[in-house]
């Protein structure tokens, strides 16, 4: 019975298909519009697994073959970061994480290293950002013990020579003298400050008095507390054998002695949503640059998923609400942008912004505002809800184009302790989020009326005086005189 | 988003590169065998009305990236339309006659009704102060009833959700001075959507919302170029640089074109230039070529064919003396050297590829070693090839960022030092060595992203007549010696060949 039905089946499939090829025979060289198209399944997308493996002093390892090309890459997660250093040595994870690589190891200098690298176009480097430390190597895979020799060299026995702590100072030191040129770091640097705090770990920034206090013992405590096997974990894609390649980083990695790794938590943040309007004056532009919003969420709150959407539908990308309307229909800005962020392990910012001429710039605060606002009153449409989902979903499948970034997550995922499959989970949920959660989600996380503004430019020749918004503070962004 | 001046992400990918090196090697067999290995992948066609397709299976993920490369940029416009290559890039967004609109027919109407109402302003405003108030206001009143009569028929963004809806990753447009490229990548289920789309986009354009795109552009400019320093920079340098080669005029165009371009100014320029003979696609994925073909056939035949446009047959006159330019600015200093090369395609590119990465590349590059490491006068100092372009005779360009307490004469004296030893003292072996090392690596370092090959295919078969030329720099490279590299600086790398440029800042830090 089973057999004789699939195979009748088959045949009025086959009657369809002879059906199908007689008529697109007829029209296979008229162009189709698009909506008259339809597409078969995406083949299964073969994600391939990440070999995770915890070597016996700690370090954890996440191993991925792919055999296309013959390279290797490597890439390092300590846990380490500026939001360790004190207040008044601002900088010190940054040049530690700088001079770590270019100070060269206790058996070869910096210089040594560069050369070595270069003749066999190789590259490895390190550096600490705000909540993590990093590492990486990109060789041949031919050269890939020199490649692992030199990363645990410059990770375990730093030599912070002195004349290249002087060269990481003079860099901080030209960006501190060049950190007002740019209008739109301005911008960005402020807009953050307002809403940590100027003085938050999450906002505060070098100045001339931090980097002169740094020394170079405190660049050797600071990697002594921070870099040892147990605290670190490495990702390794390319061109290898597991096993093999296991064995390498254990004996490249030999001897290294544990850290403490009893860290103080990351500090949280405490956020009253005053409602405030600042400027910052800039003469040489005729532009100007303009943020507002509030504090932002964390990514493992389960409105994250709806959140997901709602920055779809307000703000992100070509067919978002925001570039629709302020940049399409009225024309107001090249750039327009606005996002609900949430990250890892301490708050995100909600910002929207963009740079319009001066004389718009009033028109387009409440242009942005007004978009904001409307996605706190009323659902968002079907139609609205049903494009950001899908094009979520479709393009899921990028998530998986690079080994690189299969690895990448994997470990993101590990360093902040969040579920593995944590992507899987954000697309089961995205899937399942309706209109009224959208906007649920976005009455309880947008206070449009209790935002701080910032604005970036020459308040002379703006459309309306900025304070018919409120009451406005200048800020001062004059860069503190160094001490000599 | 959809732009990037091609002249300011050069100097950042320079500053990037010195910051951070990330290239691996070759070895020297491998790269006959990745031309090989290449050609079996390597599919190309042309179709009868004259555009070209480069297809190349990579069956790593099933996802599929495409690149139309168009040959013409900003330096095919003329002084009164600079601007145009960009701004009809932009408007290669805005739909055709099926897709943003719900009826054509009584759009059309209402398109050209806005259309006549500016080119009335347009003239009246030629008339300057004796301009007639009144009637520019009516025709400002006719010109936006025309536009609200527009929103009727619009369908918003229909070309964009179109493609986002289905996946579409990586969707942008990039106009530089000798190419407007548009590029995305989707699902490998989704081939036959960018066809249909892609085809639509040059068959049966519309430009509707042409004067709000106009508004988007100029912010572009002020964002660009009018707000920052480095730009306003490179836009005061180039202009002293080329006196005749329209490469001397910047990409998104003068204040004043912008203000007065007009739709039909537009669709002369798309007519003459976006002919199946000007474009060549790049198809790089999970793809089968003989559906690839097949669907070519099908959607881009009914774009009717026509003549090569023809290239800039101007020329830039030799330089009589050194040019130099200074901008006064609030800004921190910044010092910009160029000499004019020949393009991509003469003897002695390997050559400057060479110096470039001798001189200009890497923490060992003479450069970084002596600007920043040694004298410690800058924070990032470089040279490269092709600015502003390639397919003409561009500039060598050098820069450095003054460090702190540093002049740009310091730094500039740095630099003529760096370029004396290049005239005077042969190269070391391991110098070259170590270039054709980085430049293989290079290469090879292009290989893992569908989209990154899509661009090097479409820029080599086009600018260079050959995508195989990807490889073969390699074997020109290979072939260069410490003489090659003494004539070449001695020979374009003289002060009357030279143009400088400047950031003098007028307010000191306090």
């Amino acid at each position: 019975m089973r057999a004789y039905k699939s195979s009748a089946g088959r045949t009025v499939i086959f009657g369809i298909l002879v059906l199908c090829f007689i008529v697109t025979s007829c029209t296979q060289n008229s162009p189709l519009h698009y909506k008259q198209l339809k597409y078969s399944k995406l083949g299964d997308i073969q994600i391939p697994e990440v070999q995770q493996v915890t070597l016996t002093n700690g370090m954890r390892l996440f191993l991925l073959e792919d055999h296309e090309l013959p390279l290797i890459s490597v890439s390092a997660r300590i846990r380490a970061g500026s939001i360790y250093e004190p207040p008044d040595k601002i900088g010190l994870a940054a040049i530690t994480g700088t001079v770590m690589r270019t100070g060269g190891t206790v058996s070869r200098t910096g210089d040594e290293i560069d050369e070595q690298l270069e003749l066999i176009a190789a590259s490895v480097e390190t550096g600490i950002g705000l909540n993590s430390g990093s590492a990486s190597v990109s060789v041949l895979k031919n050269d890939i013990d020199v490649g692992l020799d030199i990363l645990a060299d410059v990770l375990m026995n730093p030599a912070f020579r002195e004349d290249k702590i002087m060269l990481a100072k003079i860099q901080h030191q030209s960006s501190i003298a060049r950190r007002n040129d740019d209008v739109g770091s301005i911008a960005a640097r402020e807009f953050e400050k307002l809403i940590y705090g100027s003085d938050s770990v999450y906002a505060r920034h070098t100045e001339y008095a931090t980097i002169g206090s740094i020394s170079r013992d405190d660049l050797v405590a600071f990697h002594k507390k921070f870099f040892g096997p147990d605290n670190m974990m490495l990702g390794i894609w390319g061109d290898f054998d597991t096993d093999i390649m296991i064995r390498k980083i254990e004996k490249a990695f030999e001897g290294w002695e544990k850290v403490d790794k009893q860290l103080p938590k990351v500090p949280s943040v405490e956020y009253e949503f005053p409602k405030t309007v600042n400027m910052i004056r800039k003469d040489d532009v005729n532009q100007s640059n303009i943020y507002l919003g509030h504090i932002g969420g964390l990514r493992s709150d389960p409105d994250y998923f709806a959140l997901i959407l709602m920055n779809r539908i307000l703000g992100s990308g070509f067919t978002s609400r925001l570039f629709k309307n302020v940049r399409s229909r009225e024309g107001l800005a090249y750039s327009v942008f606005g996002i609900y962020s949430a990250n890892y392990d301490f708050p995100g910012l909600f910002y929207v912004g963009c740079q319009t001429k001066s004389e718009a710039t009033i028109k387009a605060i409440r242009a942005m505002t007004d978009e904001v606002r409307k996605m706190t009153e009323s659902e968002v449409t079907d139609e609205e809800l049903a494009l950001a989902k899908d094009s979520y979903l479709n393009s899921f499948v990028f998530n998986f184009d690079t080994k690189g970034e299969i690895v990448g997550r994997l470990m993101t995922y590990a360093y902040y302790d969040y579920p593995l499959d944590f992507l899987q989970k954000t697309k089961e949920n995205v899937e399942k989020v309706t209109k009224k959660d959208v906007l649920r989600v976005a009455k309880k996380y947008l206070r449009p009326d209790e935002v701080q503004i910032l604005a970036v430019g020459r308040p002379e020749d703006f459309d309306e005086p900025l304070s018919v918004l409120g009451s406005v503070k200048e800020i001062d962004i004059t860069i503190p005189v160094p001490k000599k | 988003m959809k732009h990037k001046i091609r002249k300011l992400r050069y100097l950042v990918i320079g500053v990037m590169l010195l910051l951070f090196v990330m290239t691996t090697v070759a070895p020297k067999s491998a790269r006959a065998q990745d031309l090989l290995t290449f050609e079996k992948r390597m599919t190309e066609f042309t179709l009868d009305n004259g555009m070209k397709f480069l297809v190349l299976e990579r069956h790593e993920a099933p996802v599929v990236s495409f690149h139309t490369y168009a040959d013409v940029g900003a330096v095919d416009e003329v002084k009164g339309i600079t601007g145009m290559a960009h701004l009809f890039e932009h408007m290669a967004f805005k739909g055709t006659r099926t897709v943003g609109t719900t009826d054509y027919e009584s759009e059309a109407k209402a398109l050209a009704l806005a259309d006549q109402a500016f080119e009335a302003m347009k003239l009246e405003r030629r008339k300057g102060d004796r301009a007639h108030k009144v009637k520019l206001e009516e025709l400002q009143k006719q010109l936006e009833q025309a536009q609200e009569e527009i929103q009727k028929y619009l369908v918003h963004d229909e070309f964009e959700e179109a493609l986002v809806r289905e996946g579409g990753a990586g969707f942008n447009a990039y106009t530089s001075q000798d190419a407007t490229q548009y590029i995305l990548s989707l699902p490998s289920n989704k081939i036959e959507l960018w066809m249909s789309m892609e085809s639509d986009r040059f068959a049966n354009p519309v430009l509707r919302e042409f004067y709000k795109e106009k508004d988007v552009v100029m912010e572009e400019r002020r964002l660009s170029t009018e707000s920052q320093p480095v730009g306003r920079l490179l836009e005061e340098f180039l202009a002293i640089a080329y006196k005749a080669h329209p490469y001397g005029e910047p990409i998104v165009g003068h204040m004043s074109d912008l203000e007065t371009l007009t739709r039909s100014e537009a669709e002369m320029f798309f007519k003459k230039y976006y002919l199946p003979s000007n474009l060549t696609v790049a198809i790089v994925g999970d793809v089968n070529p003989k559906q690839i073909k097949e669907l070519a056939e099908k959607y881009f035949s009914r774009i009717p064919s026509g003549p090569k446009p023809d290239p800039v047959e101007t020329v830039e006159p030799p330089q009589l003396g050194q040019r130099r330019v200074i901008v006064q600015d609030p800004a921190q200093p910044f010092v910009l050297i160029g000499y004019h090369k020949p393009n991509i395609n003469h003897s002695d590119n390997a050559v400057f590829d060479a110096i470039t990465e001798i001189a200009g590349i890497g923490r060992t590059s003479r450069l970084y070693k002596s600007l920043v490491k040694e004298k410690k006068v800058a924070v990032a100092a470089s040279g490269f090839p092709g600015m502003p372009g390639n397919k003409y005779p561009g500039l060598f360009l050098f820069y450095a960022v003054p460090a702190r307490d540093h002049t740009n004469q310091e730094c500039e004296e740095a630099i003529y030092a760096e370029i004396e030893k290049l005239k005077t003292e042969p190269v070391l072996p391991e110098e070259l060595a170590k270039a054709k090392t980085r430049s293989r690596a290079g290469l090879i370092r292009q290989l893992d992203s569908n989209s990154g090959l899509a661009s090097q295919l479409t820029f080599y078969d086009v600018v260079t007549g050959d995508w195989r030329n990807l490889f073969k720099q390699l074997d020109d490279i290979d072939k260069v010696i410490a003489e090659d590299i003494q004539r070449v600086a001695k020979q374009y790398f003289t002060n009357k060949n030279q143009t400088v440029g400047i950031i003098d800042t007028t307010i000191t830090e306090k």
